[in-house]
């Protein structure tokens, strides 16, 4: 591209931005929400409607209502009819009148309101500006540079512009999201009364911002029947800050398909890790909550209102680390006979040639498949027979057993991709088999046998079925049984239940980060899961 | 010369005792009792009795809730494993593009596959509670929603909801199989059907699904046992009420043999279980040697 071409192509993408400030700017003097609330009620009993009752009252009604009009406020009057029968059996209706008025506010008037709304609006200009100002300093005297030829300092302003406009987009609907909870969410807590705490302060802040002086000192009543809605202007603004960062892509790469594919990308990642992390959200605040919290529907925070660490010595009272310690012995154990077994006959499989070797990989497959779930009755019943139930020994046996065809088959699949040149160079220097295994093998087979082992690990510590059925005893319960404890038919203490899962949870998955990047490549192998 | 010869003959079988008798007796022992039982009279206080044939089979599908629950385990299977399947491919195809965060995105990713699935369960469980659930408050607190709504308002949503938890729990397992497949594919494929003009999903349908086609075949046959078999989710979230509505074959037997004490009928449903993930086994069995025998 010419430099002269160049230098229209940036030329027009900074007078876009210009452009797209404006809008926002014209866009947010538009009325953006618009308010109705009542400033008067009058109530008529025993009339129909059209009768001189009615008249009369309808005549008080319009006449208050023309004091408001006279006043300069812009109101209007609308009646709702309810049918009753009296005691004398005759049908009237109750008639009530309302005035209510209607106003509106732009964008700007939020700016000196010292709602939460106000900041979050402040924070989305600044963005908007900043992305402008990022933009003109990146182009200053490189306007006919190749975007791939810009120096460091103006490449990283012209991201920037992209990254504070993508910042002021994201910020139109938390804005919008906000009022609604101010205006509505909020405010009907408060009326109803099912909320108190900081209502007086929370009913003059919005009667400032909604009727200015004249709301006086306490605006809870004019608030009481509040409606509003939010206008298209308020929404229409994504389009400019949209426009904005299409600009700054342009400014910064030069082709705008391939940084959209991207950024389609990202959001989609972004959703993904959003939803996966939900759960332990609700986990870890939850565990923190107290009781009347977990379990209030008109609950309006998102996270505690005070984090309540003693939950944590709650469950500690309540026999959560010996259940921990239980659990960590079963996985310990289970881990432990798992290798023991599991490494000679790996071994066995990978370095030695013998009859009826396929028909015991064949097994070895075929018993990944029994999930010790369907075989439930059978395993009980054996264990009581070797007098191996309700004890953490028969856990570890039971795990390491139905753990044994995943240990040989990543154990094999390992060692085959050792070359046995060193072990043979080991023997001939007078090593038998056992320490050319001990000494050469399973040194350069660590990574592999590290990933075993704690897969191995895991699937015992979250194992549950198989001991909620064997184990009786309190005091021999892995945690994933002990947790239900905090869960009974008429009353679940939340609190308690996600604060030992959480205890339960936070090791593995530490665990399970390590060996993330050796289970890529172990699974192509063979078959794994928890 | 010949004590030696024999030692070697032997050695290798010295060398699998251990794995074997552990194998034996926790895997293999099991499986002969659960048979042996499915043919026996048993008594409500599990007293073995004498061999009754096909007795306790017939019991077992003579049971009002016997066609409820095998329609369920269908759908818990299919669901969950089908949709887990897409999802988890779509992520693992983002997941294998080099972009910035990758690795914590990754190891997000890992997170619901590291947790107890009785844990993940409970979360759910709570999430999604009417009165007080997180997701209303959530949803409430964004503004989304301007009621709470009754996320569990029949069984029928109740039992999607534990497919999706089932789904949930499972997509990392998909995806990281998916992810191994991607990984071994060389990058030149690509490179070569891009200067032969080829779009993304000629690429996606002639060069990346036939190349992961082992891996998901892996993937997938295994979900399908695992997820058979998996009791937590719906145990936690609905014990199989009410009336065995959202019970699969796993929970209800579960619960016929320590709840109603029926146990003949239970070890029948067992072994009919245990056949079906037998034939799913063999097919695996079949895959998986196919595959070692081309390598």
């Amino acid at each position: 591209m010419s430099p002269e071409v160049l230098k229209k192509q940036n030329r027009t993408a900074l007078l876009l931005m210009v452009t797209a400030v404006l809008l926002v700017a014209i866009l947010l003097s538009l009325p953006a929400y618009v308010f109705r609330a009542g400033v008067y009620t009058k109530k008529s009993s025993n009339t129909v409607v059209g009768d001189e009752k009615y008249l009369s009252v309808l005549d008080e009604v319009n006449a208050v209502a023309d004091e408001y009009r006279e006043k300069g406020f812009d109101v209007s009057v609308s009646e709702s009819v309810t049918e009753r029968t009296n005691s004398k059996g005759e049908t009237t209706s109750l008639v009530t009148f309302n005035i209510s008025q209607e106003f509106t506010r732009n964008g700007w008037s939020f700016l000196g309101a010292g709602l939460s709304s106000s900041l979050i609006l402040v924070v989305l200009l600044s963005c908007t500006l900043l992305s402008l100002a990022c933009a003109v300093a990146g182009s200053l005297g490189t306007m006919e540079d190749l975007p791939r030829r810009l120096d460091a300092c103006s490449s990283m302003l012209r991201s920037a512009a992209g990254f504070f406009a993508l910042a002021a987009l994201i910020l139109v609907p938390v804005f919008v999201m906000n009022n609604t909870v101010l205006f509505s969410r909020k405010l009907s807590l408060y009326n109803a009364g099912t909320v108190t705490d900081g209502a007086e302060a929370f009913y003059r802040k919005i009667g400032a911002f909604l009727f200015g002086d004249s709301a006086g000192e306490d605006p809870s009543g004019a608030l009481k029947g509040l409606t509003f809605h939010s206008t298209a202007a308020i929404w229409l603004t994504v389009v400019p800050l949209f426009i904005m960062i299409l600009a700054a892509i342009q400014l910064r790469h030069g082709s705008i398909s391939e940084t959209l594919m991207r950024g389609l990308l990202y959001a989609f990642v972004l959703v993904v890790c959003v939803v996966t992390l939900y759960p332990y959200y609700v986990m870890l605040v939850s565990a923190f909550r107290s009781n009347a919290e977990t379990n209030d529907m008109y609950f309006l925070h998102l996270l505690p209102t005070k984090w309540i660490w003693s939950n944590l010595q709650d469950i500690v009272n309540r026999g959560v680390l010996r259940y921990l310690l239980n659990s960590g012995m079963i996985a310990g154990g289970a881990t432990l006979i798992a290798m023991l077994c599991g490494i000679p006959a790996a071994y066995a499989m990978a370095r030695m040639n013998f009859k009826g070797k396929k028909a015991f990989l064949g097994f070895v497959i075929m018993s990944q498949m029994f999930s010790p779930v369907v075989l439930l009755i059978g395993i009980a019943q054996l264990m009581s027979t070797l007098k191996l139930n309700d004890s953490i020994l028969g856990l570890m046996f039971i795990n390491a057993a139905f753990n044994q065809a995943f240990a040989i088959w990543l154990l094999r699949g390992t060692f085959v991709s050792i070359s046995p040149e060193m072990e043979q160079a080991a023997k001939i220097d007078g090593c038998n088999t056992m320490q050319s295994l001990l000494r050469v093998l399973l040194p350069m087979a660590a990574p592999g046998i590290v990933t075993t082992l704690i897969f191995i690990f895991i699937n015992a510590w979250n194992e549950y079925t198989i001991s909620t059925v064997l184990i009786s005893t309190a005091s021999n319960r892995p945690i994933t049984v002990g947790i239900t404890q905090f869960s009974s038919f008429n009353m679940i203490e939340w609190q308690y239940l996600f604060a030992a899962s959480l205890l339960a949870t936070i090791p593995v998955v530490i665990l399970f980060m390590c060996i993330e990047k050796h289970l890529v490549s172990g699974l192509t192998s063979g078959g794994v899961k928890g | 010369m010949n004590t030696l010869n024999s030692k070697r003959r032997w050695m290798p079988y010295l060398w699998l005792l251990p794995s074997i008798v552990l194998m034996a007796i926790f895997v293999v022992f099991p499986i002969a009792i659960v048979f042996k039982l499915s043919f026996s009279e048993i008594s409500k206080s599990g007293i073995v009795g004498g061999f009754i044939g096909f007795k306790n089979f017939k019991d077992a599908i003579g049971l009002p809730a016997f066609k409820t629950v095998m329609v369920n385990t269908f759908w818990w299977v299919l669901s969950v494993v089908g949709l887990s399947t897409v999802i988890g491919f779509a992520l693992a195809m983002v997941l294998n593009q080099k972009f910035h965060g990758r690795k914590i995105a990754r190891a997000i990713v890992v997170f619901p596959w590291a947790t107890s699935l009785v844990i993940q369960a409970s979360v759910w469980n709570y999430i999604i509670k009417f009165e007080y659930g997180n997701l209303n408050n959530v949803l409430l607190n964004l503004g989304i929603i301007k009621q709470a709504i009754n996320w569990r308002s029949s069984y029928t949503i109740e039992f999607i909801w534990e497919c999706w938890v089932g789904i949930f729990v499972t997509i990392p397992f998909v995806t990281f199989c998916v992810l191994s497949g991607l990984q071994s594919i060389d990058a030149s494929l690509y490179e070569a059907a891009t200067v032969d003009g080829a779009g993304f999903w000629d690429k996606t349908w002639k060069i990346t699904v036939p190349l992961v086609k082992p891996s998901l075949t892996v993937s997938t046959v295994l979900n399908i046992i695992y997820v058979f078999n998996s009791f937590p989710i719906i145990y936690t979230m609905t014990k199989g009420a009410p009336a065995n509505k959202t019970d699969t074959l796993i929970t209800y037997l579960y619960m016929l043999n320590f709840y109603d004490r029926k146990k003949g009928p239970a070890t029948a449903l067992s072994v009919i279980g245990f056949v079906i993930l037998c034939i799913c086994a063999g097919i695996y069995m079949v895959t998986v040697m196919r595959k070692e025998e081309e390598e």
